[in-house]
Order: C-alpha cells, then sequence, then structure tokens
C-alpha cells in the first residue's frame, strides 16, 4: 500500500509490521494516495 | 396525396432558426418538434477512462461534465447508432480544462463548442483521460439532445378593426411570437411584442390562423438547423413505415 506522509509529504510504503508512521519523520498522519489503475466510468 | 405543405423562413441563422409551416395539424407539428429533441441521433461522450485526476472534483462528476459537451455529429450514413469515437485530453494546471483540450481520433467527431470549461486545475493538478463518444437519441439521455430550445406557436393574424375610443387607456398589448399583417410576416421583437406600438391609436383584432405553426429551433451546435429538422422528419417517417409494415397482413 503506498500512502504519504501529510507532515513531511514524503512517499511511505507500510507494511504490516511497521505500524501507521512515517519512518522519516514519526508523524502518525498518513494519506492514502490514489491508484495508478485506469478508472472507467459510465456517464450517468 | 400528401397535402401541400409551406414552409417560410422567418430568420435562419446556423444554429438557430424560426419557421412557418403552414398546412400541418396541431399533432403532426407536435411530433415534428419531439422527434427533434428526442429522436434524432447525437454523438456524445458516454464512457471515460481516468489516466489521472488529482483536480478537487470526482471523476464522476467531471465525466457527467463531459458528457454534456456538444460534439459534432458525422453526416448521416457515416455512423450508425452504437459505433464510438475516442477522444483524449490531459491538461495540466494550473489553468482550466476547456472543451477544446480534447483531440478527437475522428476529425467528424470534435467538440462543437471550444470554450466550455470542465474544470478549474490549480497548481500541480492533472486531468489526463480518454472519453468514448456514442451515437444515441435524446429519449436515451439529455446528453444526445441535438435540438434544444424546440418549439412552435400559433402564427397570429393581426386585423385592424376600427379606431379605439378617444378617451381608453392606453395599455400595452403583448404578444409573442410571429404575425402576420396583411399577408406579411413580422416578428413581434421589431415592436418591442407590444402593438400598440405597431398600432397605436388602433382596435386591433387577433386570432390563431388555423393550421400555420412558427417553430423555433435551437441546436446544440451538432448540427446545422436545417440537417436537424430533415433527421427529424426523416425519423417520423422511418416510424411511421415501420408502423405500416407493422400492421399490414
Amino acid at each position: 500500500m503506498s500512502y504519504k506522509c501529510s507532515r513531511c509529504k514524503r512517499d511511505v510504503e507500510l507494511d504490516e509490521y511497521g505500524g501507521v508512521r512515517c519512518p522519516y519523520c514519526g508523524h502518525r498522519v498518513l494519506l492514502k494516495e490514489r491508484s495508478r489503475d485506469v478508472k472507467e466510468v459510465s456517464v450517468h | 396525396m400528401a397535402p401541400a405543405y409551406d414552409v417560410e423562413f422567418v430568420e435562419r441563422e446556423e444554429r438557430k432558426a424560426r419557421f412557418l409551416v403552414r398546412g400541418v395539424t396541431p399533432a403532426f407539428a407536435n411530433g415534428i418538434r419531439r422527434a427533434m429533441v428526442a429522436d434524432v441521433p447525437t454523438m456524445a461522450i458516454d464512457e471515460v477512462r481516468f489516466i489521472e485526476n488529482s483536480s478537487v472534483m470526482f471523476d464522476e462528476q467531471i465525466a457527467l461534465r463531459m458528457g454534456l459537451i456538444p460534439l459534432t455529429t458525422p453526416p448521416e450514413g457515416e455512423f450508425v447508432e452504437g459505433d464510438t469515437v475516442t477522444l483524449a485530453i490531459d491538461v495540466e494546471g494550473p489553468g482550466t480544462a476547456y472543451s477544446g483540450d480534447f483531440v478527437s481520433s475522428d476529425e467528424l467527431v470534435k467538440p462543437a463548442d471550444l470554450n466550455v470549461p470542465i474544470i478549474d486545475l490549480k497548481d500541480g493538478q492533472r486531468l489526463e483521460a480518454e472519453a468514448d463518444a456514442a451515437m444515441d437519441r435524446g429519449k436515451s439521455h439529455a446528453r444526445h439532445q441535438g435540438g434544444v430550445a424546440v418549439g412552435y406557436r400559433h402564427l397570429q393574424r393581426v386585423e385592424v378593426v376600427g379606431d379605439r375610443d378617444q378617451f381608453e387607456d392606453e395599455e400595452p398589448h403583448i404578444v409573442r411570437g410571429v404575425i402576420e399583417d396583411d399577408g406579411e410576416l413580422v416578428p413581434t421583437s421589431e415592436f418591442d411584442h407590444d402593438l400598440t406600438v405597431r398600432y397605436p391609436g388602433k382596435e386591433v383584432r387577433i386570432e390563431d390562423v388555423p393550421n400555420a405553426f412558427v417553430f423555433h429551433v435551437e441546436t446544440d451546435g451538432s448540427f446545422s438547423v436545417e440537417e436537424l429538422v430533415t433527421r427529424a422528419i426523416d425519423s417520423l417517417e422511418q416510424r411511421a413505415r415501420e408502423l405500416e409494415d407493422a400492421v399490414q397482413l
């Protein structure tokens, strides 16, 4: 899962052991990045 | 034998026209109107693939805005219902993404207006998407309506019946549409829609001319007014033929 730290704005990769914490600055608020998948939307 | 129609243009522009049709019944006039609104196939975006959208609006909202952009519809016979054309857009902020930023894969299908704003992008925001435009009819979705603001009114005949009473108050007499005065067609906008401006101090009588309708037609830019009207009538004719074939024993 790719996240972005809300304080230092760096990309963060989380694993299941590390907990929710930025490894660079220790900030606990991470923002989820939009997936790179192409999203198909039909117009309604 | 088909009855004789008489068509006379009062106003004629590329996307807007006003014309008089004589010799049609109210039901037929309304049939033409409904065909223009709901039964002429036009191109419109109906599927969008978002590669990147870091703008402040959701993909779905942007897709809806893209769907409502009028696209030029190719001449009859070039496309059939269900055919698609791909349009691509890639805009980076700061700036506004306009309909004119779409790059079409087919020269015949492109935005009719180039200045329809899609989304305002701030610094670092980007919109990249691919859209599929398909041909469909107005009755399936408003985005496929070629005719917008389509309507008709009875032609009104104005006759001067005498002088107005000397002490009567001069009150505005508002009429909208087109009037017929001694066989001459006059749009009411010429005299500010007020009959007392055109006939000062006169007593007038107004009556609807039977079976004469003044159509006011505007298109969204998909095609010209002539194209819209003839395609609407073709669709009406085709449906009448289908009915005829269906009821034949």
